[in-house]
């Protein structure tokens, strides 16, 4: 009988989802934060297969069906957030985001 | 002959001794394991050959040390001893004690455990390297390993389509999107830190660490009403008739969130022909 179970998966999501916070909040470069944002999105992902494995009724895959739908969306802001760091770049040329602090007072 | 360089010909000399030595050093080992001789003979035989190695090594290793006659017989001395002692300690007792555990650790270890505790250590490692990375570019990579550890622990969770989907389009294009991007917003062959630097990294640091402990309590202690039975099924077929039957407006609203967003980064990211209202009018 092995002795991973359900805790062993979600400390993983919790790790992924600490370390892309930690990317998060402390890199400067936005394509840095756009990584950390896809860390996120996996910890949640992991979380939700692990709960559709282990919780779950046999036969039921909502979580999958809930992790498909993260997986689109975070193409869908992966497109999206990377076009505006491009048009970013085109306004500022940087992409640091301390210094693109156009509507700061 | 053609004349040989003499320092040149010094060298292939040692070489030659040295290969010699080697070569006598695991010949006395093989005779005696093989051929029955005798433990004196045996252990002559070696510390021959390892007066052999010395001097034959005295001009690559030891700095060059004047060894010759007396000198060099009892370094080769002190070299068989410590070789001696080394290969004694590690035949009889060091290496059955350590087979013997090892036995016994690879008796309590499953190797679907340790398929997961690989798996977790890959996924986790990547995250921390794209979180304290010091070049954006060993970030994505880091990120890369990250995806792939995910993958891998969909499919010990049994969710196979899940992880068909993580590797094509998280690896094959978000990640692929992310290096074309760090291509177009940077010069490659800037300084690292100014590319990727941190704020507060400290501060990150304590909070991933206060994050990572309130969750995993929470994981660990929280009362999780789980089903006895796991199943390890193809889930494609029945994902795809829960697309098509239960979820199937937030199945269209997606394909509209796609074609949104395909349509809005195009806009956005293109750039802007600035055209006056005089250009316009001729």
């Amino acid at each position: 009988m092995t002795s991973i179970g359900l805790p062993h998966f979600l400390i993983v999501g919790a790790a992924l989802f600490a370390l892309g916070m930690v990317t998060v909040v402390t890199r400067r470069n936005a394509v840095g934060i756009l990584m950390g944002v896809e860390l996120i999105l996996n910890a949640a992902n992991v979380n939700f297969i692990a709960f559709n494995h282990y919780v779950a009724a046999p036969g039921s895959f909502t979580g999958q069906v809930f992790s498909i739908f993260v997986i689109v969306l975070a193409a869908a802001e992966a497109a999206i957030g990377l076009a505006i760091v491009l048009a970013i770049y085109q306004t500022f040329h940087t992409i640091d985001v301390e210094e693109t602090d156009l509507l700061r007072e | 002959m053609p004349e040989l360089n003499p320092k040149l010909r010094a060298y292939l000399v040692r070489l030659g001794v040295l290969a010699l030595g080697l070569l006598g050093m695991i010949g006395a080992a093989v005779l005696h394991k093989f051929a029955h001789l005798g433990l004196a003979p045996t252990l002559l035989l070696e510390y021959f050959a390892v007066i052999c190695v010395v001097w034959g090594l005295n001009p690559f290793l030891f700095r060059r040390l004047p060894l010759g006659g007396a000198s060099l017989l009892l370094f080769s001395a002190a070299v068989f001893g410590v070789l001696f002692f080394i290969a004694y300690f590690l035949l009889s007792v060091a290496g059955p004690f350590l087979l013997d555990s090892a036995g016994r650790f690879v008796g309590l270890v499953h190797l679907g455990d340790l398929v997961f505790y690989v798996i977790a250590l890959v996924a986790i490692a990547g995250a921390a390297g794209t979180a304290f990375s010091r070049n954006i570019i060993y970030s994505a990579w880091s990120l890369l390993f990250a995806f792939l550890g995910v993958a891998g622990i969909y499919v010990l969770l049994g969710a196979d389509f899940p992880a068909m989907a993580q590797v094509l389009i998280y690896v094959g294009g978000v990640l692929v999107l992310i290096l074309f991007a760090i291509m177009l917003t940077k010069q490659i062959g800037e300084d690292p830190k100014l590319t990727n630097a941190h704020l507060g990294l400290p501060v990150g640091a304590g909070l991933a660490l206060v994050t990572i402990g309130t969750l995993t309590y929470m994981a660990v202690m929280a009362p999780w009403d789980v089903t006895p039975t796991q199943s390890y099924q193809p889930v494609s077929a029945s994902l795809g008739i829960a697309f098509l039957t239960d979820y199937l407006l937030p199945f269209e609203v997606a394909s509209v969130v796609l074609l949104a967003a395909l349509v809005g980064a195009v806009i956005i990211a293109r750039k802007e022909i600035k055209e006056t209202s005089d250009t316009v009018l001729q």
